[in-house]
């Protein structure tokens, strides 16, 4: 590619994981039964519930620490997360939505070529790690920004942090 | 005799833990018949995962394979050819355990590993068949000389290198392919009939999953070098016949390929509707990255025409790319909008529901 050439990558955030707390108790069983849209794992002591919109998977524990993941921007996340607690003071719980917290955004981005990786790697080191017999793609960490990329040899590259 | 470590107890200096992962490196060291340097490496990166804080609390299980680990991250630097499948085989682990704690082991002690050399990987891969010697079990005509069997082989493998064939996959499936491929084309009279799942049990070697894949993207590549050989284009080439011209299209391997890269790159920029450009240098077969004549159409195949040598993952694609932009609804979230009753209803069920759902799941 052309150090001049000016060539506009979309990059497409994929997966917003979110968190916030309920500051309260829930009741598992009872999410489970009047919820909807919901599965009770009961062996590992957390409810799945899925909302439509926003397209979200929320994971939630009895402590009141909830998870949710499937947001495509952070405003959706937070979105999605207040939508989840409002379902659950719904319910009858005590909800108090706080300590919300963006943890990792997913994103991709497709290059416009093909990466040769055993090469990529050899004139990376030692940001980049490649071990084919474990993953198809190089491992690129950047430690200041605390991202890591997966560059496949297809030109696509998916960013995680 | 007394051996100088027991009379002064230098062995009890060292956790129990220790003692069995350097006894462990050393069984593995000797199993391996690696040089004594390796070992007193292995020996050493052992102590410093041991002293490390990260590995203090690991399971027991993980620190038994943490001595397989140090001595594959040895061989590795010294760049004798091991694949984790024989290390994990010879610590009777599975293969998921022995990634995470080699990555750990990597990342926590900061060692550059560099990678796997494939020809290196040929040579001892193909010490392990059983064919270059006369035995009960391997029938005559599958005897082969073994340097002329890892030339080629070693040909094909740079072969399937330069055409994307190597890049992001495991390399095992791709040297058995391979090294089928080029015993076949030794004499192919008498081995066109075999199939790589015996010729792998002739050879005394298992059959890798992928190796079929691998071996069906080699004939597709060697069927597309064939039909630029001047002498071949008069024949009707299948997946059989190509095997018999191997030993040509390895000898004009540069240019054949070349040949096909310029050709497609012509019809390209004459099939190219007036006024647009397709900026771009002609790829080199060799290149950190390849780059393609317009950023969207260096993927498509063109319709009609041979399309770009693109990984084997471009051409026959599972997934679908994503392209889906965000809409206008979606760009005007901003998190704190007010959620109606209504919106919420739809998450909760009815007190009829309910009960229907009480009874049926009998809580």
């Amino acid at each position: 590619m052309d150090a001049d050439s000016d060539v506009a990558l979309d990059i497409l955030i994929t997966n917003v994981v979110c968190v916030f707390r309920t500051r309260c108790h829930l009741n598992l069983r009872k999410i489970a039964l009047e919820g909807a849209n919901v599965i009770y794992k009961r062996d590992v002591g957390k409810v799945l519930m899925k909302l439509r919109k926003p397209r979200i998977t929320a994971t939630i524990w009895s402590s009141g620490k909830v998870i949710c993941t499937g947001a495509t921007s952070e405003e959706e996340a937070k979105f999605g997360a207040r939508r989840l607690a409002r379902s659950l003071q719904k319910l009858g719980f005590q909800v108090i939505f706080t300590d919300f917290k963006v943890v990792n955004v997913l994103a991709v981005c497709n290059m416009p070529f093909e990466i040769r990786l055993p090469e990529f790697t050899k004139n990376n080191r030692p940001h980049a790690s490649y071990e084919p017999e474990l993953h198809p793609a190089v491992c690129y960490r950047l430690k200041t920004l605390r991202a890591t990329l997966q560059i496949f040899s297809t030109g696509s590259i998916t960013v995680t942090g | 005799e007394v051996a100088y470590s027991q009379s002064t107890g230098q062995k009890e200096q060292l956790s129990r833990c220790l003692q069995r992962g350097i006894r462990r490196v050393q069984d593995l060291c000797k199993v391996l018949q690696l040089p004594t340097v390796f070992e007193e490496t292995a020996v050493s990166y052992l102590q410093r995962a041991l002293r490390h804080p990260s590995f203090h609390l690991v399971s027991l299980e993980k620190k038994e394979l943490l001595g397989g680990c140090c001595v594959f991250v040895t061989c590795r630097q010294h760049n004798w050819p091991l694949t984790m499948g024989t290390i994990c085989s010879l610590l009777y682990a599975k293969q998921e355990m022995f990634a995470g704690v080699y990555l750990s082991l990597q990342k926590e002690l900061e060692l550059s590993v560099p990678a796997l050399s494939l020809a290196d990987l040929v040579k001892t891969h193909l010490n392990s068949f059983r064919l270059f010697q006369h035995a009960a079990d391997v029938p005559a005509p599958f005897v082969e000389d073994k340097e002329k069997m890892v030339a080629r082989t070693m040909q094909i493998v740079e072969l399937a290198s330069e055409t994307w064939l190597v890049t992001g996959r495991h390399p095992v499936p791709i040297v058995t392919a391979a090294a089928f491929l080029s015993w076949q084309s030794l004499r192919p009279a008498a081995r066109l009939t075999c199939t790589l799942a015996r010729f792998c049990k002739a050879a005394g070697v298992d059959l890798p999953p992928p190796a079929h894949l691998r071996l069906r993207e080699l004939l597709q590549i060697l069927l597309r070098m064939a039909s630029q050989l001047a002498w071949l284009r008069v024949f009707k080439m299948d997946k059989k016949t190509v095997v018999k011209h191997i030993g040509d299209l390895l000898q004009h391997r540069i240019f054949l390929l070349k040949n096909a890269f310029c050709l497609e790159e012509e019809e390209e920029q004459r099939a190219a509707a007036p006024g647009e450009r397709s900026p771009g240098s002609p790829p080199a077969a060799g290149g950190a990255a390849q780059e393609e004549g317009s950023p969207s159409g260096g993927k498509r195949r063109r319709e009609g025409g041979p399309g770009p040598l693109l990984p084997p993952c471009l051409t026959n694609p599972r997934k679908r790319l994503r392209t889906a932009a965000l809409s206008a609804s979606d760009l005007a979230v901003t998190g704190d909008e007010p959620i109606s009753d209504s919106e919420i209803e739809q998450y909760l069920r009815g007190p009829e529901e309910v009960r229907a759902f009480r009874k049926a799941k009998a809580w």
